[in-house]
């Protein structure tokens, strides 16, 4: 037994923590049955404090915490959704800072500029536990008590590989990346770029970036005008890569595109085989249960790793159905399996 | 009329830039380290006149080195202006290479890391490749994150760093791995990237890093020593890190424990394999599934090992942590730090075991004046305080007194006639070999 189940197809973390750290691996992440009994005697309330509560990806997140919390006996007293403001978060980590809350879950969403406002928290008496990255000069220990993270290195590897099958040889890849000092788009589009370095150096690499969501398709179209032949884009994650999937097919571009993030237009689009040819998926809902026993055993006072990390898992147009029952927890949306069903009957007439 | 008396004036006499290199060096500096930051308070600190002050204020604001900030603290009258060093007039890079990762970053001027990122490598890899890789990377988080163009390089290699011979010339680095053997990486990188790179060994690095940022901040003496697949320890003692004659101070690694040298018996590598051998004998429950889930055995598994209470790896662990205490005991008695910080690999794995050893030994064998309020602790920065570390070395270096005067009058290290000169040299002699830029951002 190697402790894996039927049909895991998660892949070894790639990718260092924040400050270099190996990563361990979120299943090893596990309170003892002494651990609970404690836990659920002091009812710990727990405060999260999210980018926004209404993506996919969110949801999850917040099921996964509140779901593994409630095992515990501890409270999610408080979601507050920032809406991608800076000066939100950091109005709401002010406050929480002074409100009874034993624990805050945040994930931070402009990296220096939210560092003070995380540390005083921490500083505070509340345990902090951070979801994706720390902000630079934060420390484990003394600032926050662990970082629970997917491997965002190996997100990237994995879209490279997928997209480099649809690369013919001395071919162009595009890569639409985002403009904005953020950590997890930063290793993914790293790690592409090095897992082509290595396995595709035959390949050239353009790439245009966009601020704004809206600007996504514009900038993948720019990319396609711009480069004859261009045979494949990767975008830093689902809803951009969905806008460029829009802007290109009104323009009558067909272009395999990898991504991150089973979202629902996503694996609706790859259902139809449409040009979404390969998805690295994050495990939202399994990242926030981590993150609520990471919470639980800082709280209890026990020694947590500084990096929990999850795996990805790829996701192709042949698995899509299997894939976001794994991932989301939930069965396929009745779209995504009528377009499934489509798809093989029509692959049997033609047969 | 006004200018051409203006000309007139300056006849025949040099520019202040040109003349007044100790007296910008200074007025700068105090600024910049912020013990004086209004003219009347860099008219007492330096002891120049106020002309002086005022001519030299101006000359640095046009090169762009210092900016006027918000007013002081009135002392009767009007309230001063304060002046500010702009830490955004350049930025340093940061890197920091060990055998099996390497770690790069960008800092401001005054040392502040703004962005770094972390990646696993092979040191035998060979150096072309650990140079196109960290050149590739610096391309890009430079064009990514728009930082403003780059000041120098700090650089934390594995093993001893020696001191070079003169301001701005290169040294052999990692010259105990075969093919590492007479490359001369430094000048490489340094012509690659366009910038002076001043080089320190790994763990001074790190014992700059903790000192600045890390459980050492605000401390003047302390000791940090790497755990890792070899062993050594850095020294700051009064606020100044402690490098030695050649530069290879702190080699602990290399004292006998008995017929053995420390390094070779309590190093990550030892760890391993005496793990490995109690899987394979049956001394180890844990790391015998783990070694046939894996196939082999590494300190980390030990370190998880011992947490779950698996006897054989707390009891390595402690012995472990016990060797290394009699190593540092010595040193400790020595140097009477407040503070002993473990970091590495071995440190990060190994809990609580391994510095209740280190504790245990090093506070049975130190006086007890020397014991009485000594911490001993474990990093919390991680291979982040290279980083730090790697940046504090290049402000101590370019805002050295005797380097900073020679830059100071144009504005840019880049511009100081010795750093050009050896830039000029490398070109000549490198030229043929240099490894040509890829053409294309992608790390």
């Amino acid at each position: 037994m190697n402790g894996k189940t039927p049909g895991d197809t998660a892949k070894p973390i790639a990718g260092l923590g924040p400050h270099g750290e190996r990563a361990v691996p979120a299943d090893q992440i596990q309170l003892t049955e002494g651990d609970a009994v404690e836990a659920k005697a002091r009812r710990f309330a727990v405060a999260v404090v999210l980018h926004t509560t209404t993506s996919d990806w969110s949801k999850q997140e917040l099921a996964g915490i509140a779901a593994t919390l409630g095992l515990y006996s501890a409270a999610v007293v408080e979601v507050v959704d920032c809406n991608f403001d800076v000066e939100l978060q950091i109005a709401a980590l002010t406050r929480l800072a002074r409100e009874p809350v034993d624990a805050v879950i945040s994930i931070p969403i402009g990296n220096t500029r939210v560092a003070a406002a995380h540390r005083a928290l921490a500083h505070s008496g509340r345990k902090l536990v951070l979801l994706d990255n720390a902000p630079t000069g934060m420390l484990p220990g003394a600032d926050y008590a662990s970082v629970v993270s997917t491997d965002n290195f190996g997100l990237g590897q994995s879209c490279a590989a997928m997209l480099s099958d649809h690369i013919p040889p001395n071919g162009a890849a595009g890569i639409l990346g985002y403009g904005i000092d953020f950590f997890a788009t930063h290793e993914r589009e790293i790690a592409f770029r090095k897992w082509m370095g290595i396995h595709r150096p035959d390949v050239t690499l353009v790439r245009e970036r966009f601020a704004e969501l809206e600007d996504a398709g514009p900038a993948a179209l720019a990319m396609a005008e711009k480069t004859r032949g261009l045979s494949g884009i990767f975008a830093v994650w689902d809803v951009p890569a969905m806008r460029a999937v829009r802007a290109l097919a009104q323009q009558g571009f067909d272009i395999p595109v990898t991504t991150v993030d089973l979202g629902n237009d996503v694996a609706l689009d790859m259902a139809r085989h449409g040009m979404i040819k390969g998805v690295g998926a994050q495990m939202p809902y399994d990242q926030g249960s981590a993150a609520a026993r990471v919470t639980v055993a800082a709280l209890l006072g026990l020694s947590v790793p500084p990096w929990v990390a999850l795996a990805g898992r790829e996701v192709t147009p042949l698995d899509v159905v299997e894939a976001y029952q794994v991932i989301w927890h939930l069965p396929a949306p009745r779209a995504i399996i009528d377009a499934m069903r489509i798809l093989v009957a029509t692959q049997g007439h033609s047969k | 009329m006004a200018e051409k008396k203006t000309a007139l004036r300056s006849v025949g006499r040099p520019r202040s830039v040109d003349t007044a290199q100790a007296s910008l060096a200074l007025l700068l500096n105090l600024v910049r380290t912020g013990t004086a930051t209004t003219r009347q308070e860099l008219e007492r600190g330096s002891e120049l006149g106020r002309a002086v002050v005022a001519d030299r204020l101006a000359t640095m604001i046009d090169l762009g080195l210092l900016k006027e900030g918000e007013l002081g603290q009135a002392t009767g009258g009007r309230a001063p202006r304060q002046m500010r060093f702009r830490e955004d007039a350049g930025s340093l890079l940061v890197s920091a290479i060990d055998q099996s990762s390497i770690a790069l970053g960008i800092a401001d001027l005054n040392g502040q890391m703004l962005v770094e990122h972390h990646e696993a490598a092979r040191l035998d890899a060979g150096p072309e490749a650990i140079l196109e890789r960290l050149a590739t990377i610096f391309d890009w988080l430079l064009k990514e994150t728009e930082k403003p163009a780059p000041w120098g390089m700090g650089l934390a290699l594995a093993g001893p760093i020696e001191k070079p011979s003169a301001e701005f010339e290169a040294v052999h680095v990692l010259q105990s791995v075969q093919s590492w053997q007479g490359f001369p990486f430094l000048e490489r990188l340094s012509m690659r990237i366009g910038v002076p790179i001043f080089a320190r060994s790994g763990v001074q690095t790190m014992t700059m890093g903790e000192a600045k940022a890390g459980g050492g901040r605000g401390l003047s003496d302390i000791i940090y020593v790497k755990l890792g697949r070899s062993i050594s320890a850095g020294l700051m003692s009064e606020g100044r890190l402690h490098r030695g004659a050649q530069g290879a101070a702190g080699m602990i690694g290399h004292s006998r424990v008995g017929d053995d040298l420390l390094g070779a018996i309590a190093g990550a590598d030892a760890l391993a394999r005496e793990g490995t051998a109690a899987a394979e004998d049956g001394r180890s429950p844990y790391l015998a599934q783990a070694l046939a889930r894996q196939g082999e055995i590494s300190v980390v598994d030990i370190g998880h090992a011992a947490q779950l209470g698996d006897l054989f790896c707390v009891e390595l662990l402690g012995r472990c942590g016990r060797m290394v205490g009699e190593a540092l005991a010595p040193l400790t008695n020595l140097v009477n730090p407040t503070l002993i910080i473990i970091g590495g690999i071995v440190a990060e794995s190994g809990g609580d075991s391994l510095l209740a050893g280190i504790r245990e030994a090093v506070y049975r064998q130190s006086h007890p004046m020397v014991s009485r309020d000594l911490q001993i602790m474990r990093s919390q920065m991680g291979a982040s305080a290279g980083l730090v570390g790697a940046a504090q070395v290049v402000v101590e270096e370019l805002f050295s007194p005797s380097i900073l005067q020679g830059w100071i009058g144009h504005g840019s290290p880049l511009l100081h006639p010795d750093f050009q000169r050896v830039m000029e040299r490398y070109t000549t002699t490198l030229a043929p070999k240099a490894a040509t830029p890829s053409g294309r951002t992608a790390p």
